[in-house]
């Protein structure tokens, strides 16, 4: 029982962190190779995609959408997809789809003369099934060897944990003034119960 | 957009709208339990009933109280600061 417990608080707290991993912001240092824009049809993963342009037709069953290449700081590739969220979640309220492509478009180059960004964005790239994060902003660096602190997922994080933490509290002293006693109250009479049906047994073993 | 944009707010115009209740509610509580201890503490002057009502008078014109106001207009200025900081930054 106890660890059917610690399993669903596990997969519990995994959840919350799947949830803010994918929603917070996150800065990739990269290289844009190109940009280019392409006609998804979505199926299964439509839940990773965006909704049409804000002001464009919506419940439509494929739509062009943007797209960044890039090439990771470690040499890795990593494409973004470039799509406005506007007034829907996650809240980016982003509207400038089409702009951040034309900044991304002006910020490409090559291997041997490369311009480092760092490109904001929230989601998660995945092969399996054709997902891509959500390129937010670009900005050009002068080099790589930048450090990037998330003040903001720090503040999120940290007013999340103290919200955790006086739910927790508020429950734990809850507990102890509304139910431990009651269940003391129940193991008692429990307890008295049982050593009188128990006398009673040894009543009736003296009788024989 | 237009439809985005409604549901939004009408959701968003809920929200505050029970929080906004909700708190008032909870914060007129806590400024009365407060009085009766003050009163108690001030050596009882005349009825209670009286000196509570006097001081949730004073509360109702307060600046703490119209501090909850906020829960409207905080929510609106984030929003607005978030659309200029990603779109026109």
């Amino acid at each position: 029982m106890r660890y059917v417990k610690w399993a669903l608080w596990a997969v519990f707290w995994l959840l919350i962190a799947a949830f803010f991993h994918y929603t917070l912001p996150q800065r990739d240092i990269v290289r844009i190779t190109d940009t280019f824009e392409r006609r998804v049809d979505f199926g299964e993963n439509s839940i990773f995609w965006a909704k049409a342009d804000t002001g464009n037709a919506s419940g439509t069953v494929n739509r062009d959408v943007f797209f960044i290449q890039s090439i990771r700081e470690n040499g890795r590739p990593m494409v973004y997809r470039n799509e406005d969220t506007g007034w829907g979640w996650p809240p980016y309220f982003k509207f400038d789809t089409n702009n951040l492509q034309t900044e991304a478009a002006d910020l490409r180059s090559t291997s041997a003369d490369p311009q480092w960004v760092a490109v904001t964005h929230y989601g998660w790239r995945n092969e399996f099934i054709s997902i891509f994060p959500n390129a937010v902003g670009v900005r050009a660096l002068d080099s790589p060897d930048v450090t990037l602190i998330p003040w903001f997922n720090i503040i999120i994080l940290l007013i999340f944990a103290a919200i955790c933490w006086a739910i927790r509290v508020r429950w734990i002293r809850f507990r102890e003034r509304r139910i431990d006693p009651v269940m003391e109250n129940v193991e008692d009479s429990w307890d008295d119960g049982r050593g009188r049906v128990s006398g009673w047994f040894a009543s009736w073993r003296k009788k024989k | 957009m237009v439809f985005a944009f409604v549901r939004l707010a009408l959701v968003a115009f809920v929200v505050m709208t029970l929080a906004y209740v909700g708190i008032s509610i909870w914060s007129r509580q806590v400024r009365r339990r407060k009085l009766k201890r003050a009163w108690e503490e001030e050596g009882r002057p005349g009825d209670r009933a009286d000196y509570v009502e006097r001081g949730l008078d004073d509360y109702d014109d307060s600046l703490r109280r119209k501090l909850i106001l906020l829960i409207y207009i905080l929510p609106v200025v984030i929003v607005g600061f978030i659309i200029y900081l990603v779109n026109f930054m």
